[in-house]
This record gives C-alpha cells, sequence and structure tokens, in this order.
C-alpha cells in the first residue's frame, strides 16, 4: 500500500491541529487560548496515532532494525558536544579558551554523528545481506547506464 | 445706556477681531506644530529662505500642459509637484520633503527587499530541476512534487508559528522602518545576563504585526526558510514515504528552522555572544551558510541516516554503486536558476539598499559571483584530475559549494577572500561527497548533505577567519559598535563566536532534527516499501509518472534475502 487516503486525511488532521495549537500559543494569557491549546495538542496526536495504525498495511521496507540504544547515545553525544561548548563560554572569558572549548565541543559532537550514528545504523544494515542476484542487477543497471550516459 | 450699550458693541467687535486675527495666526502655524516628533527643530519660520526657495521651485515646476505634450526625455517628469504637502494651501514645506526623504529610503528598501526575496523563491524551481535530475526517471514525479509541496508545507507552518518564533523579538530595524511590532523575545537570564531564546509576537500575522514592514520581512524570511526545507527532499529522495516528508517539513518550518533563525538573525542568544560575552561582533551569519544551509544539510544528514540508502546503492562489501540521474540538461539549469537566484539571497540580505552601508551590494554580489566561478573550478579540476573527467554533477555541485559557502561572509569580504572561500569549497565538496558516501554509508543521491552541510559549516568559519573589518552597515553589528572582523585580521574572539555557531549546528540542530524525525519513524515510518522503491515512487505515491510516454527497462526483481 503506498500513498492512500487515509494518509491524506490525516495529513489535514495533522494541519488542523497544528493551526489550532498554534492559536492557542497566540491567545495562551486568555482561557479560550490554553482551550485551543489542548485542541490542537489532541488533533496532533489524533493523526499521529492514525498513521500509526496504518503504518503495518504499508508494506516491508528495505529496513532491518537496527541498535535503538545506540541511536539515542549517538544523538546524546552530539548534544553533549554541544552543552561542552556552552559550559566554555562561562567557564573561562579568554577568547583563546572559549575557542579551545568550542573546538573540544565539536569534536564530541562528530564522534556522536559521524562514528556512533553510522555504527548503530550500518549494523543491521540491508546492503550487508544483499543477494548475489541484487548485486549482479545492479552491476548491470550500472553498466547501462554508464554507456547511456 | 445708550453709551453703554454702545461701548459694548465695541468691546464685542474689538474681541471678535482680536480672535479672528489669532484664529488665522494658528492656522498658519498649524502645519509646523504638527510636524513629526522626530524632527521637533521642524517648526521652522513659515517664511524661511528654504521655504522661499521650495515655492520658487514649485513655481518653475512644469505645468500640467507642458506634460500633456509628453516627456520622451525623462528631464521634466519628477518635480516638486510630485512630493505631497500636508497643507496644499501652505504648499510644498521643509517637513514635507523631510518626510518624503524618509519614506523614500523605507520604499527603496521594501522593494529591494521584496525584490530579493522573490529571486530567492524563483530558486525553488532550481533545487526542483537539480533534484529531479540527478534521480532516476522511474521517481521524477515524486521528486518534482517533493519540492513543489515543501514550498506549501513550509509556508503555513512558518505563517501559523515559524515567524513568531523566530522574529518576534527582531524589532529595531531601521532599513525596514523599525520592525516595532516585533518586539517580544522571550529570554533567559543566565550569569547575569540575558539571553534571547524564541520570539512571541507574529503568529498568523495577525493583531500589530498587520504592519507593511513586517509583511516584508516576513516573505524576505519565508523564502529563506523554504530554501533550507527543499534541502532535505534532495538528499532523501527516491525512497522517502510523502506523508512523512510532508509533516516533517512542517515541523522543519515550524520549529527547527526559526528557532536557530531566532537565535542568529532575531535577537537570540547567538547574535547577544558579542555583547553579553565580549565575542567579536557575536555570532555572524550575513545571509544563511549555518542558518539555511547548514541547517537544511545537517537535518538532511539526520533524515538520511533514519530512511537508509537506496536498494542497490551499497554492495554486500560495503562499496557504492553509482546510481545515475536521468537529466543531466536539468541538473546544470537549475544549477544556473540557482545561482541567479543567489543574486537575492547574498545581497538582498542588506535588508534594504539606501542608508546604513547598503551600498555595499555591489561588493556582496560580486563576492557572491567570484566564490561560484571558483566553486565550480575547484570542483572540476579535483574530478578531472584525479577521476579522469570534469563531472557534470560534481560541477554543478561546486557552483552550489561555492555560493554556499559564500553566503555567510558575503557580507564581510573582500572579493580575492570570496575567490580563497570558494575554491576551498568546491574542493571540499568532492572531498565530503566521498567521505559521506564511502565513510559513513549516507545515500545522498544529490550531494545535499555535502553541498548545504559542509560547505554551509565551512561559510560559518570563514566568516571568523576572512572578514576583513571593512564593512559598515550603520557603525555596528548584533549591538557591538565596528565592523566585524575575523581571525586573519586581528580579532580571535570573532572566531570563537562562529565556531559557538558550529558547534551549536551539529550538537543541537542536528539533535533536534534527528530526534523529530526518529519519533516520526515511530509514528508514521519514513521509507516506502521494497514494492514502491523498485517499481518507482511515481505511480505508488503520486499516482503518475513524471515521463509518461517513456518506456522503462525494468529492473531486477529484488530478493531481499
Amino acid at each position: 500500500m503506498a500513498a492512500n487516503k487515509q494518509q491524506g486525511s490525516y495529513f489535514g488532521l495533522f494541519l488542523a491541529g497544528a493551526t489550532v495549537l498554534c492559536a492557542g500559543f497566540a491567545y495562551f494569557g486568555s482561557g479560550t487560548g490554553k482551550a485551543l491549546l489542548a485542541l490542537g495538542a489532541l488533533g496532533i496526536v489524533g493523526s499521529m496515532l492514525g498513521y500509526m495504525g496504518i503504518k503495518p498495511l504499508e508494506g516491508m521496507t528495505a529496513m532491518k532494525p537496527g541498535s535503538g540504544g545506540m541511536k539515542l547515545v549517538g544523538a546524546g553525544v552530539a548534544l553533549l558536544g554541544w552543552l561542552l561548548t556552552l559550559a566554555g563560554i562561562h567557564i573561562t572569558d579568554s577568547a583563546g579558551g572559549r575557542i579551545i572549548f568550542a573546538l573540544l565541543g565539536i569534536a564530541v559532537s562528530l564522534v556522536g554523528i559521524l562514528y556512533i550514528l553510522p555504527a548503530a545504523f550500518n549494523k543491521n544494515a540491508l546492503w550487508k545481506g544483499e543477494s548475489a542476484s541484487q548485486r549482479t542487477g545492479m552491476t548491470a543497471a550500472k553498466t547501462t547506464m554508464e554507456h547511456s550516459r | 445706556m445708550k453709551k453703554i450699550l454702545r461701548n459694548s458693541c465695541l468691546a464685542l467687535c474689538v474681541f471678535a477681531l482680536v480672535l479672528a486675527i489669532g484664529l488665522m495666526a494658528h492656522a498658519q502655524t498649524a502645519p509646523a506644530t504638527a510636524a513629526p516628533a522626530a524632527a521637533p527643530a521642524a517648526a521652522v519660520p513659515t517664511a524661511s529662505p528654504a521655504d522661499a526657495e521650495l515655492k520658487d521651485a514649485a513655481g518653475k515646476a512644469p505645468a500640467t500642459a507642458d506634460l500633456a505634450k509628453g516627456d520622451p526625455g525623462g528631464t521634466l517628469t519628477g518635480t516638486i509637484n510630485d512630493v505631497p504637502a500636508a497643507d496644499s494651501k501652505a504648499g510644498v514645506t521643509i517637513p514635507d520633503v523631510a518626510n518624503q526623504v524618509g519614506q523614500n529610503k523605507i520604499a527603496v528598501n521594501f522593494v529591494w527587499t521584496l525584490v530579493c526575496g522573490f529571486l530567492v523563491m524563483f530558486m525553488q524551481a532550481g533545487f526542483a530541476m537539480v533534484e529531479a535530475g540527478l534521480c532516476r526517471v522511474k521517481n521524477a514525479n515524486h521528486t518534482y512534487m517533493m519540492n513543489f509541496f515543501v514550498y506549501t508545507c513550509g509556508l503555513f507552518a512558518y505563517w501559523i508559528l515559524g515567524f513568531a518564533i523566530q522574529m518576534g523579538g527582531a524589532a529595531g530595524n531601521s532599513n525596514l522602518g523599525g520592525l516595532q511590532p516585533l518586539a517580544s523575545e522571550h529570554t533567559l537570564s543566565m550569569f547575569g545576563k540575558t539571553w534571547g531564546l524564541f520570539g512571541q509576537s507574529g503568529y498568523f500575522l495577525a493583531g500589530h504585526t498587520y504592519d507593511v514592514g513586517v509583511m516584508v520581512i516576513f516573505l524576505f524570511e519565508m523564502v529563506f526558510m523554504d530554501t533550507a526545507l527543499t534541502i532535505v527532499t534532495g538528499a532523501c529522495a527516491e525512497r522517502w514515504k510523502f506523508a512523512t516528508f510532508a509533516v516533517t517539513s512542517v515541523i522543519m518550518g515550524a520549529i527547527t528552522y526559526p528557532l536557530f533563525g531566532n537565535w542568529a538573525w532575531g535577537a537570540g542568544w547567538l547574535s547577544q555572544l558579542g555583547t553579553n560575552a565580549g565575542l567579536g561582533k557575536g555570532y555572524c551569519d550575513f545571509a544563511g551558510s549555518g542558518v539555511v544551509h547548514a541547517v537544511g544539510g545537517l537535518t538532511a544528514l539526520a533524515v538520511c541516516f533514519i530512511v537508509g540508502p537506496r536498494i542497490g546503492k551499497f554492495n554486500r562489501d560495503g562499496s557504492a554503486n553509482p546510481i545515475i540521474g536521468h537529466d543531466i540538461s536539468a541538473v546544470l539549469i537549475g544549477c544556473f536558476i540557482l545561482a541567479f537566484g543567489w543574486f537575492g539571497f547574498n545581497p538582498g540580505s542588506t535588508l534594504g539598499a539606501s542608508a546604513n552601508g547598503n551600498l555595499r551590494i555591489g561588493t556582496i554580489a560580486v563576492a557572491t559571483m567570484l566564490a561560484g566561478c571558483t566553486g565550480t573550478l575547484g570542483a572540476i579540476i579535483y574530478m578531472w584530475a584525479l577521476k579522469g573527467k570534469p563531472d557534470a554533477s560534481m560541477s554543478g555541485n561546486g557552483l552550489l559549494a561555492g555560493l554556499v559557502a559564500i553566503t555567510a561572509p558575503s557580507g564581510f569580504v573582500s572579493a580575492t577572500n570570496a575567490c580563497i572561500i570558494g575554491l576551498i569549497a568546491g574542493v571540499l565538496v568532492c572531498i565530503s561527497c566521498a567521505f559521506v558516501e564511502n565513510v559513513l554509508k549516507v545515500d545522498d543521491p544529490v550531494g545535499a548533505i555535502s553541498v548545504h552541510g559542509t560547505n554551509g559549516l565551512w561559510g560559518v568559519l570563514s566568516v571568523g577567519l576572512f572578514a576583513d573589518g571593512t564593512s559598515n552597515y550603520g557603525g555596528s553589528w548584533n549591538g557591538v559598535t565596528g565592523s566585524v572582523t575575523g581571525l586573519f585580521y586581528g580579532d580571535a574572539s570573532q572566531l570563537a563566536a562562529q565556531l559557538i555557531g558550529i558547534s551549536t549546528l551539529i550538537g543541537f540542530v542536528f539533535t533536534l532534527s534527528f530526534v523529530i524525525n526518529l519519533a516520526l519513524e515511530f509514528f508514521m515510518g519514513h521509507r516506502v516499501s521494497i514494492e514502491t522503491e523498485v517499481g518507482g515512487l511515481d505511480i505508488p505515491e503520486m499516482g503518475q509518472l513524471g515521463y509518461p510516454e517513456f518506456v522503462f527497462r525494468p529492473e531486477p526483481a529484488y530478493s531481499g534475502d
């Protein structure tokens, strides 16, 4: 199952919910604003639950479940690097010191993004188990494309 | 009794005469007292020499009969007669002329900003052509439609929420009349300083933000935001579920992009690093290498991790197969459209062409051109020398990389430095594309992560290195007196501010995008089914082929074992 009526309906509900939610933000000081906020949030949650309901019907994807914990660790390490940089602003007053803290923070974030996350996502990557026939097919396709080029 | 009556009539007549004279005098001085509060000295005598000169000029102005004969040389059109007078009986006065000058300045800046915004909006067409051209023909409709629909999703999200978050506290821009309705920034007091977090006015452009200046800044900022959103569609093309793309685009246009946009451009904490922490002029990103391109590129990386590579992109040993796009002509024409639109992107970011040092728009435009030129050169020479061919798609990416990199420093650097920045970007995009594909095993069909992410970060860094301290936009930047100056010109603290911005992009923006899209993966799923992906997304996702009269060569069935 690809794009379908339910998806369209839930997207409409999501947009309507988001609009009402934002109206709630705009008039947050009043009772009406708070009511709109709750109503909008309800619409968004409803659309997400709707999407979750039809997700199993949409067919198997070319993805295998990876390590969920490692994905969050990768994101956490990336965030940690940013917090380290922020700490540097207050720990030292010198430009050189802040540059060092910022570089350290960037390095820590990059470990999360360029090392931990790829490892988490590629651990069970589908291409690691792709069949010989598929690879042969891709080689043939590649040759065709290079000729046409 | 008769005498009393006569004296009373006489007194009444004298009183009436005094009253009449007083009223006449008041009528003559009324225009002067009604002058704008900003110019109290405007209460000039009614018969000043300047007023006499104005009356003289009005007398010499061409009459209606002269104008009716036509003005082929343009020498009669545009005179003192075109200056509106507050009091038609008194004629044009000095306050009238002063008001007209002020309004002309704002009008020039409005028109400049709007026209540049229109140019940036046209970049959407360029992005659509580049991305669709680099994809296979079986996904052409889907890729074009993502580029088309992202405009709508982003615009709507920005109108209901994003603009308020980004620019809700951005009052004070004198180029656009002050933008005083946008004066509500939510702040946090920390370590004795007040830091801006997000704006709070401008939801739905309603209430007091129903204002001419606010509308101009909304349009200009909106098209920038949409540029960031459309970067992601290219990186995730050929396997991204349309529904999830639509929802994530709305969220990005409402929250992710505006939040960083506020921190950099909307009186947020990054822009306050100069005033609050003594770091140069605060985080400086003239036209958005970081705000637009790095945000888009890093979000693209986050979504690409989650959505995974296309079927057949990688072999079992991890080596990558090239999947060639279907229309290189669309790619290169799209690149030209983008380069054209960039003249709105960078020079337009002065938000005006009149006053406050805005005559630097020529320098900015030339820097933009040159960086694109050297970016192309860098990519072509790198590919030609190392791979043997001047690769067309990488040449286009080299042009875009140079333009992306010069976006942040374009307002602060010389032509020579622009060339250096662009050349480095052109080589960097080639290296980054290879790194993303071969080391990270991330499949990015159009190279968006490298073009916009890597080079967006390089652009932000280059401000801290190459800003030469010659720009002068009203004498200060981000509330700090003086000109933006990088490390090579003597200010190391500016480099620190830029690095903090880069760390925020990598550590915060990436993480926020990643977590949001991981949640959407849980609820909706990002990826289309195997059958849809192998057969092409056009029919299952869009219901129509991009090129219905083309004959497809069927691809081998996917076994999935």
